[in-house]
Protein backbone atom coordinates (compact mmCIF):
# COMPACT_ATOMS: atom_id res chain seq x y z
CA UNK A 1 0.00 0.00 0.00
CA UNK A 2 1.26 3.46 -0.78
CA UNK A 3 0.09 6.82 0.41
CA UNK A 4 -2.96 8.15 -1.43
CA UNK A 5 -2.35 11.88 -1.76
CA UNK A 6 -6.07 12.58 -2.02
CA UNK A 7 -7.71 10.48 0.67
CA UNK A 8 -4.90 9.88 3.16
CA UNK A 9 -3.89 13.54 3.17
CA UNK A 10 -7.53 14.54 3.59
CA UNK A 11 -7.59 12.35 6.66
CA UNK A 12 -4.40 13.98 7.98
CA UNK A 13 -5.90 17.41 7.36
CA UNK A 14 -9.09 16.57 9.24
CA UNK A 15 -7.03 15.39 12.20
CA UNK A 16 -5.10 18.67 12.03
CA UNK A 17 -8.39 20.58 12.04
CA UNK A 18 -9.66 18.54 15.00
CA UNK A 19 -6.48 19.00 17.01
CA UNK A 20 -6.11 22.71 16.19
CA UNK A 21 -9.71 23.53 17.01
CA UNK A 22 -9.48 21.50 20.25
CA UNK A 23 -6.00 22.07 21.69
CA UNK A 24 -5.14 19.14 23.95
CA UNK A 25 -6.88 16.66 21.68
CA UNK A 26 -4.12 14.31 20.54
CA UNK A 27 -4.61 12.86 17.06
CA UNK A 28 -3.22 9.54 15.93
CA UNK A 29 -1.47 9.56 12.54
CA UNK A 30 -0.15 5.98 12.75
CA UNK A 31 -2.38 4.67 9.98
CA UNK A 32 -1.32 7.31 7.46
CA UNK A 33 2.33 7.33 8.59
CA UNK A 34 2.60 3.60 7.90
CA UNK A 35 1.93 4.31 4.23
CA UNK A 36 4.84 6.74 3.77
CA UNK A 37 7.64 5.14 1.73
CA UNK A 38 10.80 4.43 3.69
CA UNK A 39 13.03 5.98 1.02
CA UNK A 40 11.21 9.32 1.22
CA UNK A 41 11.84 9.80 4.91
CA UNK A 42 15.61 10.44 4.92
CA UNK A 43 16.11 11.73 8.43
CA UNK A 44 12.66 13.14 8.99
CA UNK A 45 9.81 11.21 10.57
CA UNK A 46 6.96 9.88 8.48
CA UNK A 47 4.36 11.93 10.32
CA UNK A 48 6.27 15.18 9.81
CA UNK A 49 6.50 14.37 6.14
CA UNK A 50 2.75 13.81 6.12
CA UNK A 51 2.20 17.33 7.44
CA UNK A 52 4.52 18.71 4.76
CA UNK A 53 2.68 16.82 2.02
CA UNK A 54 -0.67 18.03 3.38
CA UNK A 55 0.18 21.72 3.58
CA UNK A 56 3.27 22.53 1.52
CA UNK A 57 3.47 23.54 -2.12
CA UNK A 58 5.33 26.03 -4.28
CA UNK A 59 3.54 28.92 -2.56
CA UNK A 60 5.13 28.37 0.86
CA UNK A 61 8.61 28.44 2.34
CA UNK A 62 10.13 26.44 5.17
CA UNK A 63 13.23 26.05 7.32
CA UNK A 64 14.52 22.81 8.81
CA UNK A 65 16.45 22.63 12.09
CA UNK A 66 18.39 19.37 12.15
CA UNK A 67 21.85 17.88 11.90
CA UNK A 68 20.84 16.73 8.44
CA UNK A 69 18.99 19.94 7.58
CA UNK A 70 20.30 20.04 4.03
CA UNK A 71 19.20 16.59 2.99
CA UNK A 72 15.82 16.88 4.73
CA UNK A 73 15.24 20.27 3.07
CA UNK A 74 16.11 18.79 -0.27
CA UNK A 75 13.70 15.88 0.22
CA UNK A 76 10.83 18.16 1.24
CA UNK A 77 11.58 20.53 -1.62
CA UNK A 78 11.59 17.68 -4.12
CA UNK A 79 8.37 16.19 -2.80
CA UNK A 80 6.38 19.41 -2.40
CA UNK A 81 8.18 22.18 -4.35
CA UNK A 82 8.14 24.34 -1.21
CA UNK A 83 11.16 26.63 -0.95
CA UNK A 84 13.76 26.32 1.82
CA UNK A 85 14.58 29.71 3.32
CA UNK A 86 15.88 31.36 6.48
CA UNK A 87 13.97 31.16 9.78
CA UNK A 88 12.84 34.79 9.75
CA UNK A 89 11.08 34.42 6.41
CA UNK A 90 9.77 30.86 6.60
CA UNK A 91 6.04 30.05 6.70
CA UNK A 92 6.82 26.73 8.37
CA UNK A 93 9.68 25.90 10.72
CA UNK A 94 10.50 22.26 11.28
CA UNK A 95 12.43 21.30 14.39
CA UNK A 96 13.60 17.72 14.06
CA UNK A 97 14.53 15.56 17.00
CA UNK A 98 18.24 15.62 16.22
CA UNK A 99 18.32 19.44 16.12
CA UNK A 100 20.81 21.09 18.44
CA UNK A 101 19.57 22.02 21.88
CA UNK A 102 18.21 25.54 21.81
CA UNK A 103 16.94 25.23 18.22
CA UNK A 104 13.31 25.38 19.28
CA UNK A 105 13.83 28.55 21.28
CA UNK A 106 15.79 30.04 18.42
CA UNK A 107 13.00 29.13 16.01
CA UNK A 108 10.34 30.66 18.27
CA UNK A 109 12.30 33.90 18.64
CA UNK A 110 12.96 34.25 14.92
CA UNK A 111 9.67 33.01 13.51
CA UNK A 112 7.30 35.38 11.74
CA UNK A 113 4.56 36.54 14.10
CA UNK A 114 2.46 38.28 11.45
CA UNK A 115 1.44 41.93 11.54
CA UNK A 116 -1.53 43.54 13.27
CA UNK A 117 -3.19 44.00 9.88
CA UNK A 118 -2.28 40.53 8.68
CA UNK A 119 -1.80 38.22 11.67
CA UNK A 120 -2.30 35.19 9.40
CA UNK A 121 1.12 35.82 7.80
CA UNK A 122 2.73 34.23 10.85
CA UNK A 123 4.68 30.98 10.95
CA UNK A 124 3.70 27.47 11.94
CA UNK A 125 6.31 25.60 13.97
CA UNK A 126 6.34 21.80 13.69
CA UNK A 127 8.29 20.08 16.44
CA UNK A 128 9.37 16.44 16.62
CA UNK A 129 9.41 15.24 20.22
CA UNK A 130 9.95 11.94 22.02
CA UNK A 131 6.38 11.61 23.26
CA UNK A 132 3.12 13.51 23.54
CA UNK A 133 0.54 12.22 26.00
CA UNK A 134 -2.42 13.45 28.00
CA UNK A 135 -1.32 13.85 31.57
CA UNK A 136 0.15 16.08 34.25
CA UNK A 137 2.68 18.74 33.32
CA UNK A 138 1.17 21.45 31.16
CA UNK A 139 -2.24 22.94 31.80
CA UNK A 140 -3.98 24.31 28.72
CA UNK A 141 -6.73 26.92 28.58
CA UNK A 142 -8.32 28.95 25.82
CA UNK A 143 -10.64 28.68 22.82
CA UNK A 144 -11.41 25.08 21.87
CA UNK A 145 -10.93 23.83 25.43
CA UNK A 146 -14.00 23.13 27.55
CA UNK A 147 -12.43 24.02 30.90
CA UNK A 148 -8.84 22.83 30.97
CA UNK A 149 -6.72 20.15 29.30
CA UNK A 150 -3.57 18.49 30.58
CA UNK A 151 -0.76 17.40 28.31
CA UNK A 152 2.66 15.98 28.86
CA UNK A 153 5.45 16.68 26.41
CA UNK A 154 8.80 14.95 26.52
CA UNK A 155 11.00 17.78 25.45
CA UNK A 156 14.22 19.13 26.80
CA UNK A 157 13.79 22.82 26.01
CA UNK A 158 12.59 25.95 27.70
CA UNK A 159 9.98 26.64 25.07
CA UNK A 160 6.89 27.50 27.14
CA UNK A 161 8.30 30.83 28.28
CA UNK A 162 9.70 31.73 24.85
CA UNK A 163 6.35 30.96 23.28
CA UNK A 164 4.54 33.07 25.84
CA UNK A 165 6.89 35.97 25.16
CA UNK A 166 6.38 35.60 21.40
CA UNK A 167 2.60 35.41 21.70
CA UNK A 168 2.14 38.20 24.24
CA UNK A 169 0.66 40.62 21.73
CA UNK A 170 -2.35 38.66 20.48
CA UNK A 171 -3.36 38.36 17.59
CA UNK A 172 0.34 38.30 16.70
CA UNK A 173 2.02 35.02 17.42
CA UNK A 174 3.00 31.57 16.28
CA UNK A 175 1.06 28.33 16.05
CA UNK A 176 2.81 25.15 17.10
CA UNK A 177 2.30 21.51 16.25
CA UNK A 178 4.06 18.74 18.16
CA UNK A 179 4.43 15.29 16.75
CA UNK A 180 5.98 12.35 18.57
CA UNK A 181 7.78 9.13 17.69
CA UNK A 182 4.50 7.21 17.79
CA UNK A 183 2.89 9.65 15.32
CA UNK A 184 0.71 11.35 17.93
CA UNK A 185 -0.10 14.96 17.08
CA UNK A 186 -0.79 17.88 19.40
CA UNK A 187 -1.60 21.37 18.16
CA UNK A 188 -1.16 24.53 20.21
CA UNK A 189 -2.51 27.56 18.36
CA UNK A 190 -1.53 31.02 19.64
CA UNK A 191 -4.78 31.35 21.60
CA UNK A 192 -3.89 28.52 23.98
CA UNK A 193 -2.65 29.64 27.38
CA UNK A 194 -0.12 27.25 28.89
CA UNK A 195 0.84 27.07 32.53
CA UNK A 196 3.08 24.57 34.24
CA UNK A 197 0.88 22.48 36.44
CA UNK A 198 2.84 22.18 39.67
CA UNK A 199 1.65 19.84 42.35
CA UNK A 200 0.83 21.88 45.44
CA UNK A 201 2.93 20.51 48.26
CA UNK B 1 -20.28 9.37 -8.49
CA UNK B 2 -18.81 11.13 -11.52
CA UNK B 3 -15.19 10.03 -11.91
CA UNK B 4 -14.46 12.55 -14.67
CA UNK B 5 -13.77 15.04 -11.89
CA UNK B 6 -11.20 15.04 -9.10
CA UNK B 7 -12.40 13.74 -5.75
CA UNK B 8 -14.23 16.69 -4.17
CA UNK B 9 -14.03 18.61 -7.46
CA UNK B 10 -10.83 20.53 -6.60
CA UNK B 11 -7.29 19.77 -7.60
CA UNK B 12 -5.05 19.10 -4.60
CA UNK B 13 -3.28 22.47 -4.89
CA UNK B 14 -6.55 24.36 -4.44
CA UNK B 15 -7.43 22.24 -1.43
CA UNK B 16 -4.04 22.89 0.16
CA UNK B 17 -4.45 26.64 -0.20
CA UNK B 18 -7.90 26.60 1.42
CA UNK B 19 -6.65 24.24 4.12
CA UNK B 20 -3.77 26.53 5.10
CA UNK B 21 -6.15 29.49 5.32
CA UNK B 22 -8.61 27.45 7.39
CA UNK B 23 -5.98 26.40 9.94
CA UNK B 24 -4.93 30.04 10.39
CA UNK B 25 -8.59 31.00 10.75
CA UNK B 26 -9.03 28.46 13.55
CA UNK B 27 -5.89 29.77 15.27
CA UNK B 28 -7.19 33.38 15.19
CA UNK B 29 -10.92 33.14 16.04
CA UNK B 30 -13.05 35.72 14.24
CA UNK B 31 -10.24 37.06 12.05
CA UNK B 32 -10.99 37.01 8.32
CA UNK B 33 -8.21 35.16 6.52
CA UNK B 34 -7.98 36.00 2.81
CA UNK B 35 -7.89 33.05 0.44
CA UNK B 36 -7.79 32.59 -3.33
CA UNK B 37 -11.45 31.57 -3.78
CA UNK B 38 -11.56 29.39 -6.86
CA UNK B 39 -14.07 29.64 -9.67
CA UNK B 40 -16.89 27.24 -8.91
CA UNK B 41 -19.58 25.74 -11.09
CA UNK B 42 -22.14 27.84 -9.20
CA UNK B 43 -22.28 31.64 -9.18
CA UNK B 44 -20.34 33.69 -6.64
CA UNK B 45 -22.72 34.71 -3.91
CA UNK B 46 -24.58 31.40 -4.10
CA UNK B 47 -22.63 29.66 -1.40
CA UNK B 48 -19.22 29.27 -3.05
CA UNK B 49 -17.35 30.12 0.16
CA UNK B 50 -19.16 27.45 2.12
CA UNK B 51 -18.87 25.01 -0.76
CA UNK B 52 -15.10 25.48 -1.01
CA UNK B 53 -14.72 24.85 2.71
CA UNK B 54 -16.91 21.76 2.47
CA UNK B 55 -14.92 20.39 -0.49
CA UNK B 56 -11.58 21.01 1.23
CA UNK B 57 -12.78 19.15 4.35
CA UNK B 58 -14.82 16.28 3.02
CA UNK B 59 -13.61 12.68 3.05
CA UNK B 60 -15.08 9.36 2.00
CA UNK B 61 -16.57 8.63 5.41
CA UNK B 62 -18.34 11.94 5.88
CA UNK B 63 -22.10 12.37 5.91
CA UNK B 64 -23.23 15.68 4.48
CA UNK B 65 -26.22 17.83 5.25
CA UNK B 66 -26.88 21.06 3.38
CA UNK B 67 -29.57 23.51 4.42
CA UNK B 68 -30.75 26.77 2.97
CA UNK B 69 -32.55 28.98 5.49
CA UNK B 70 -33.61 25.95 7.47
CA UNK B 71 -34.73 23.88 4.51
CA UNK B 72 -33.04 20.73 3.22
CA UNK B 73 -35.03 20.82 0.02
CA UNK B 74 -34.62 24.30 -1.43
CA UNK B 75 -32.92 24.68 -4.81
CA UNK B 76 -29.62 26.00 -3.47
CA UNK B 77 -29.27 23.24 -0.87
CA UNK B 78 -30.24 20.48 -3.30
CA UNK B 79 -27.81 21.62 -5.97
CA UNK B 80 -24.87 21.99 -3.59
CA UNK B 81 -25.64 18.54 -2.17
CA UNK B 82 -25.78 17.10 -5.70
CA UNK B 83 -22.47 18.66 -6.70
CA UNK B 84 -20.68 17.41 -3.60
CA UNK B 85 -22.12 13.91 -3.70
CA UNK B 86 -21.51 13.61 -7.48
CA UNK B 87 -17.83 14.44 -7.07
CA UNK B 88 -17.22 12.54 -3.81
CA UNK B 89 -19.81 9.81 -3.55
CA UNK B 90 -20.45 10.63 0.11
CA UNK B 91 -23.82 9.97 1.71
CA UNK B 92 -26.14 12.89 2.33
CA UNK B 93 -28.74 13.18 5.05
CA UNK B 94 -31.52 15.44 6.28
CA UNK B 95 -31.07 14.40 9.90
CA UNK B 96 -28.91 16.87 11.78
CA UNK B 97 -27.66 14.27 14.26
CA UNK B 98 -26.41 11.93 11.50
CA UNK B 99 -24.36 14.55 9.66
CA UNK B 100 -20.63 15.07 10.18
CA UNK B 101 -20.46 18.13 7.92
CA UNK B 102 -23.32 20.60 7.85
CA UNK B 103 -23.20 23.36 5.27
CA UNK B 104 -25.79 26.00 5.96
CA UNK B 105 -27.08 29.22 4.54
CA UNK B 106 -28.37 31.60 7.18
CA UNK B 107 -29.40 29.18 9.95
CA UNK B 108 -27.86 27.11 12.72
CA UNK B 109 -29.93 23.92 13.10
CA UNK B 110 -32.33 23.59 16.05
CA UNK B 111 -30.83 20.29 17.17
CA UNK B 112 -27.74 21.18 19.24
CA UNK B 113 -24.52 20.40 17.36
CA UNK B 114 -22.08 17.84 18.71
CA UNK B 115 -18.35 17.38 18.97
CA UNK B 116 -17.95 15.25 15.86
CA UNK B 117 -19.69 17.78 13.63
CA UNK B 118 -18.43 20.80 11.71
CA UNK B 119 -20.84 23.57 10.79
CA UNK B 120 -19.95 25.49 7.63
CA UNK B 121 -21.78 28.76 7.14
CA UNK B 122 -22.09 30.54 3.81
CA UNK B 123 -21.31 34.23 4.13
CA UNK B 124 -22.33 36.96 1.67
CA UNK B 125 -20.68 39.90 3.49
CA UNK B 126 -17.93 38.87 5.92
CA UNK B 127 -16.98 42.42 6.93
CA UNK B 128 -19.10 43.65 9.85
CA UNK B 129 -17.67 47.17 9.48
CA UNK B 130 -18.41 47.48 5.75
CA UNK B 131 -21.74 49.23 6.41
CA UNK B 132 -19.92 52.38 7.47
CA UNK B 133 -16.44 51.90 5.99
CA UNK B 134 -16.25 51.05 2.28
CA UNK B 135 -12.47 50.66 2.08
CA UNK B 136 -11.02 47.21 2.74
CA UNK B 137 -7.63 48.59 3.78
CA UNK B 138 -9.38 50.90 6.26
CA UNK B 139 -11.46 48.10 7.80
CA UNK B 140 -8.32 45.98 8.09
CA UNK B 141 -6.74 48.86 9.99
CA UNK B 142 -9.79 49.19 12.25
CA UNK B 143 -9.61 45.46 13.04
CA UNK B 144 -5.85 45.73 13.64
CA UNK B 145 -6.38 48.55 16.13
CA UNK B 146 -9.47 46.93 17.66
CA UNK B 147 -11.23 50.20 16.87
CA UNK B 148 -14.86 49.15 16.95
CA UNK B 149 -16.66 52.28 18.11
CA UNK B 150 -18.25 52.48 14.65
CA UNK B 151 -19.91 49.11 15.16
CA UNK B 152 -21.49 50.29 18.39
CA UNK B 153 -22.37 53.63 16.84
CA UNK B 154 -24.22 51.81 14.07
CA UNK B 155 -26.36 50.05 16.69
CA UNK B 156 -26.75 53.30 18.65
CA UNK B 157 -28.10 55.06 15.56
CA UNK B 158 -30.66 52.30 15.08
CA UNK B 159 -31.81 52.78 18.66
CA UNK B 160 -32.05 56.56 18.17
CA UNK B 161 -34.06 56.15 14.98
CA UNK B 162 -36.29 53.18 15.78
CA UNK B 163 -36.14 52.68 19.53
CA UNK B 164 -34.37 49.33 19.34
CA UNK B 165 -31.55 47.56 17.52
CA UNK B 166 -32.99 46.70 14.12
CA UNK B 167 -30.50 44.12 12.89
CA UNK B 168 -32.84 41.39 11.63
CA UNK B 169 -30.00 39.04 10.88
CA UNK B 170 -26.21 39.24 10.90
CA UNK B 171 -26.12 40.99 14.29
CA UNK B 172 -22.37 41.58 14.90
CA UNK B 173 -20.60 39.57 17.58
CA UNK B 174 -17.34 39.95 19.48
CA UNK B 175 -15.26 36.77 19.32
CA UNK B 176 -12.76 35.80 22.03
CA UNK B 177 -12.79 39.44 23.25
CA UNK B 178 -10.83 40.51 20.20
CA UNK B 179 -12.50 40.57 16.79
CA UNK B 180 -15.90 41.92 15.84
CA UNK B 181 -17.27 39.38 13.41
CA UNK B 182 -20.25 39.03 11.08
CA UNK B 183 -21.91 35.77 12.11
CA UNK B 184 -23.36 35.51 8.54
CA UNK B 185 -27.03 36.44 8.15
CA UNK B 186 -28.31 34.01 10.77
CA UNK B 187 -31.27 35.39 12.76
CA UNK B 188 -30.43 36.93 16.14
CA UNK B 189 -32.15 33.83 17.54
CA UNK B 190 -29.11 31.75 16.47
CA UNK B 191 -26.38 34.10 17.75
CA UNK B 192 -26.30 32.57 21.26
CA UNK B 193 -25.75 29.12 19.71
CA UNK B 194 -22.29 30.26 18.58
CA UNK B 195 -21.18 30.96 22.15
CA UNK B 196 -19.26 28.02 23.61
CA UNK B 197 -20.52 25.82 20.77
CA UNK B 198 -19.58 22.15 20.97
CA UNK B 199 -18.94 21.98 17.23
CA UNK B 200 -16.35 23.85 15.20
CA UNK B 201 -17.95 26.61 13.12
CA UNK B 202 -16.28 27.65 9.86
CA UNK B 203 -17.47 30.58 7.78
CA UNK B 204 -16.65 31.05 4.12
CA UNK B 205 -17.25 34.01 1.82
CA UNK B 206 -16.50 33.04 -1.79
CA UNK B 207 -17.17 36.34 -3.49
CA UNK B 208 -15.28 38.33 -0.84
CA UNK B 209 -12.53 35.69 -0.65
CA UNK B 210 -12.42 35.30 3.13
CA UNK B 211 -12.61 32.39 5.53
CA UNK B 212 -12.96 32.70 9.29
CA UNK B 213 -13.77 30.45 12.18
CA UNK B 214 -15.22 30.09 15.63
CA UNK B 215 -13.52 27.16 17.40
CA UNK B 216 -15.54 25.14 19.90
CA UNK B 217 -15.85 26.54 23.43
CA UNK B 218 -15.06 30.07 22.35
CA UNK B 219 -16.60 33.19 23.83
CA UNK B 220 -18.97 34.83 21.35
CA UNK B 221 -20.88 37.88 22.59
CA UNK B 222 -23.50 39.76 20.56
CA UNK B 223 -22.82 43.51 20.64
CA UNK B 224 -25.24 45.45 22.81
CA UNK B 225 -25.57 48.17 25.44
CA UNK B 226 -26.16 47.92 29.18
CA UNK B 227 -29.54 49.66 28.89
CA UNK B 228 -30.41 48.09 25.54
CA UNK B 229 -29.42 44.45 25.93
CA UNK B 230 -29.22 42.10 22.96
CA UNK B 231 -32.52 40.32 22.44
CA UNK B 232 -33.10 37.35 20.15
CA UNK B 233 -36.40 37.19 18.27
CA UNK B 234 -39.13 36.13 20.68
CA UNK B 235 -41.80 33.60 19.79
CA UNK B 236 -43.59 33.78 23.12
CA UNK B 237 -47.10 32.24 23.03
CA UNK B 238 -46.50 30.97 19.50
CA UNK B 239 -45.99 27.43 18.31
CA UNK B 240 -45.48 25.51 15.09
CA UNK B 241 -48.80 24.73 13.43
CA UNK B 242 -47.51 21.37 12.20
CA UNK B 243 -45.52 19.88 15.05
CA UNK B 244 -46.50 22.16 17.92
CA UNK B 245 -42.89 22.98 18.87
CA UNK B 246 -42.22 26.03 20.98
CA UNK B 247 -38.91 27.75 21.65
CA UNK B 248 -37.67 27.27 18.09
CA UNK B 249 -37.24 29.77 15.25
CA UNK B 250 -40.63 30.09 13.54
CA UNK B 251 -41.58 31.44 10.11
CA UNK B 252 -44.59 33.73 10.03
CA UNK B 253 -46.94 32.82 7.21
CA UNK B 254 -50.06 34.74 6.19
CA UNK B 255 -52.93 33.12 4.33
CA UNK B 256 -53.91 35.89 1.94
CA UNK B 257 -57.40 34.49 1.43
CA UNK B 258 -58.47 34.44 5.06
CA UNK B 259 -55.85 36.92 6.33
CA UNK B 260 -54.98 34.39 8.97
CA UNK B 261 -51.45 34.40 10.41
CA UNK B 262 -49.83 31.17 11.43
CA UNK B 263 -46.37 29.97 12.39
CA UNK B 264 -44.26 27.06 11.25
CA UNK B 265 -40.80 25.71 12.14
CA UNK B 266 -38.10 27.23 9.96
CA UNK B 267 -35.88 24.16 10.39
CA UNK B 268 -37.80 21.66 8.25
CA UNK B 269 -35.88 18.54 9.24
CA UNK B 270 -36.42 19.33 12.92
CA UNK B 271 -40.14 19.77 12.26
CA UNK B 272 -40.43 16.43 10.42
CA UNK B 273 -38.43 14.61 13.10
CA UNK B 274 -40.69 16.03 15.82
CA UNK B 275 -43.79 15.03 13.83
CA UNK B 276 -42.46 11.50 13.34
CA UNK B 277 -41.85 11.16 17.07
CA UNK B 278 -45.39 12.22 17.89
CA UNK B 279 -47.22 10.39 15.12
CA UNK B 280 -47.21 6.74 16.35
CA UNK B 281 -49.17 7.74 19.43
CA UNK B 282 -51.62 9.80 17.41
CA UNK B 283 -52.38 7.19 14.75
CA UNK B 284 -52.98 4.17 16.95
Amino acid sequence: MTLDIVHDLQSVYRKLVDSTSRPGLISDLRKEAALVEEEDQKGCSASLLLLALTLFDQEVSFKVFSKQADSVSKTINQLTYAKPTEAKKADFLLILQDAEKGSLEEAIINAKAGTLKNPHTSAFIFVEVESVTNGEALLLKGPGIHSTELVHLDINENWVESRQEKNKEYPLGIDMIFIDQHHQLLSLPRTTQISRNRVMG
Amino acid sequence: MNTAYNFAFFDEGSKREIRRATLKAIAIPGYQVPFASREMPIGRGWGTGGLQLTLSLIGKNDVLKVIDQGSDESVNAVNIKKLVSDTTGVATTDHTTEATLIQSRHRIPEVPLKKNQILILQVPLPEPLRYYEPSESETKKLHAEKEYSGAWLMLFEQIMKYGSMTTGADHPVLVHDRYVMAPSPIPRFDNPKMHESEALILLGAGREKKVYAVPPYTKVVSLDFEDYPFEPESFLDKHCRLCGSTGVFLDELVDEGTNETFYQCNDTSYCIETLNEVEPFGVK
